[in-house]
């Protein structure tokens, strides 16, 4: 019992980290707070919809490029021309760009809620240590650690990811180093839209469900998540992340039945204690001494 | 000259003149400090030089090209700027931050050797190479701020208070580094307010007073020579040791 719960809560906290990653990498090198992350999940998982005849992998690879480019798309037309603007005008074009997205999406190819029958295979469920888990959770619990192992690969290994963190700590001295900052914003939308594919990927396998509007609740749980684990720290967006989702099953799982309909009521008031108590986010990142 | 500034103004927001008329000549292979109180435009004006600071009029000129044109690149002009607050990266490891330093060069096989070179010459940054850089103080992130800069070859390195709110040893060490830099015949505009230091070391001081005024400039001499300047420093530079001597 208590490894089923385990096993479902790392499987949730995993997915929740995918959400709140994307949104923290974009907020700590742009400033933005950019509410059209729900939509760019929304347009990976539409590609699941619109291959949804195909083997799974073609709507997979679809759901990421589509979700890249359109990442991509909304950094050069809508904002790149606000590059030096407050963060305030960002995050109102960040909302119009949100709300563009999902009134063209719902005018054009998706005006209702579509269905996506999910995969046989990720129905199916097997015993593994004496408790049962769906292939589902196993699939999404080995994507989410695939990709949480290789964004943390990229970022520490490589070049560009040293270049992303410099980016996100000091955009200004980053670039008067001659860090190209274009080419760095856009790889952070790069990145973003893989995260917000394979989470439009995993919803649509939760939900067999598509929609103009599904992106409104996986963005408030990133966004609560990189808040409370530190907005400009991705390791802390992700144990935020990670610690939203394993809280939100373990109170499912703990809490008497006449209090479940309250679950997210006593989820968010443990977030206000922790943000009463570190404001800053659980890691907030380390101060240079001056001394 | 490599550097020339002409009756430069630099307004912050629609009241604040930080700099008034400033003008400043840097020739290659110089040492030139500009000193002055706190306030009195000495920051403002390396900022205008690499794009920061709003240039409201006036004229920058490197190597011929004008500096307030959208088109000036401070990178391929090999232009390192070390800020006042050093810059450093606290969430990077102090390797990282220093091969930063050269993210911009084409000339990939020859950076290695060039960390060698700065390692050689501040090698706390060695013995900390994979630590990271939060856990620097503050002279040994100095060290590491100006290591980064010389990783781009700059023409002309441009440094801001470097030894501000450092113990006398490293402050006597950064003047070191300054002075051997200047012997190698790097093109140097110091920020100080270690006014007599910066006097010696330098091959000729400019003197700023607020709003970003020129008070005058020269040698120590020269310097002792003006009224004004000696008025205002509080004290007569002829006894320092100087280009002049």
């Amino acid at each position: 019992m208590i490894l089923q719960i385990i096993v479902d809560m790392v499987g949730l906290g995993a997915t929740y980290a995918l959400l709140t990653i994307g949104i923290a990498l974009l907020f700590g090198i742009l400033g933005l707070m950019n509410f059209a992350y729900g939509e760019i999940i929304m347009i990976g998982a539409f590609a699941m919809y619109l291959f949804k005849d195909y083997p799974w992998f073609v709507g997979a690879v679809a759901a990421v490029v589509f979700a890249v480019v359109i990442s991509v798309l909304t950094e050069r037309l809508a904002f790149r021309p606000l590059r030096n603007a407050d963060p305030v005008t960002l995050m109102i074009a960040s909302f119009a760009v949100s709300l563009a997205l999902q009134s063209v999406m719902r005018m054009t190819v998706l005006p209702r809620t579509q269905g996506v029958p999910p995969q046989p295979f990720l129905t199916e469920s097997m015993i593994v240590f004496g408790i049962r888990v769906t292939v589902l959770q196993i699939v999404t619990l080995v994507l989410c650690g695939v990709l949480l192992g290789g964004l943390a690969l990229l970022m520490k290994k490589t070049p560009l990811g040293v270049q992303l963190r410099a980016s996100a700590e000091n955009f200004q001295v980053a670039k008067s180093l001659g860090v190209k900052g274009s080419f760095v914003i856009m790889s952070a939308f790069a990145i973003a839209g893989v995260m917000a594919a394979a989470s439009g990927i995993i919803l649509v396998a939760r939900q067999g469900a598509v929609s103009a509007e599904m992106g409104l609740t996986p963005l408030l749980i990133g966004i609560v998540g990189a808040v409370v684990g530190g907005m400009s720290n991705l390791k802390g967006a992700a144990l935020g992340g990670l610690l939203l989702g394993m809280g939100t099953v373990l109170l499912e799982a703990t809490l008497p039945t006449d209090l479940i309909a309250f679950r997210d009521a006593f989820l968010y008031s443990a977030v206000m204690v922790v943000l009463v108590i570190r404001p800053q986010g659980l890691l907030s990142g380390t101060k240079v001494r001056t001394s | 000259m490599l550097l020339e500034i002409n009756d430069l103004f630099v307004r912050y927001g629609k009241s604040v003149m930080a700099l008034q008329g400033a003008s400043l000549e840097v020739g290659e292979g110089e040492l030139v400090s500009l000193i002055g109180q706190n306030g009195a435009g000495k920051s403002t004006l390396l900022k205008s030089i690499v794009g920061i600071a709003p240039v409201y009029s006036g004229s920058i000129t490197y190597d011929g090209a004008a500096v307030t044109d959208k088109k000036f690149s401070v990178i391929k002009n090999r232009i390192a700027y070390v800020p006042e607050d050093r810059g450093v990266f606290s969430s990077l490891t102090v390797g990282e931050n220093l091969r930063l330093g050269a993210v911009s060069r084409r000339d990939k096989g020859n950076i290695d050797g060039d960390i060698e070179r700065e390692l050689a010459r501040f090698p706390i940054l060695e013995e900390y190479w994979g630590r990271g850089a939060s856990l620097l103080s503050g002279g040994e992130q100095q060290q590491l701020a100006i290591a980064r800069a010389l990783l781009l070859r700059p023409k002309l390195l441009l440094l801001d208070e470097p030894t501000l709110g450092l113990a006398p040893i490293i402050v006597d060490l950064i003047f070191d580094v300054i002075e051997q830099l200047r012997d190698e015949g790097v093109t140097i505009l110091l920020v100080e307010q270690n006014a007599v230091r910066s006097i010696e070391v330098s091959n000729r001081s400019y003197v700023m007073q607020a709003p970003g005024k020129i008070l005058g400039s020269g040698n120590a001499n020269e310097l002792a020579a003006n009224d004004a300047v000696v008025d205002y420093l509080g004290f007569s530079p002829t006894g320092v040791k100087g280009d002049s001597e």
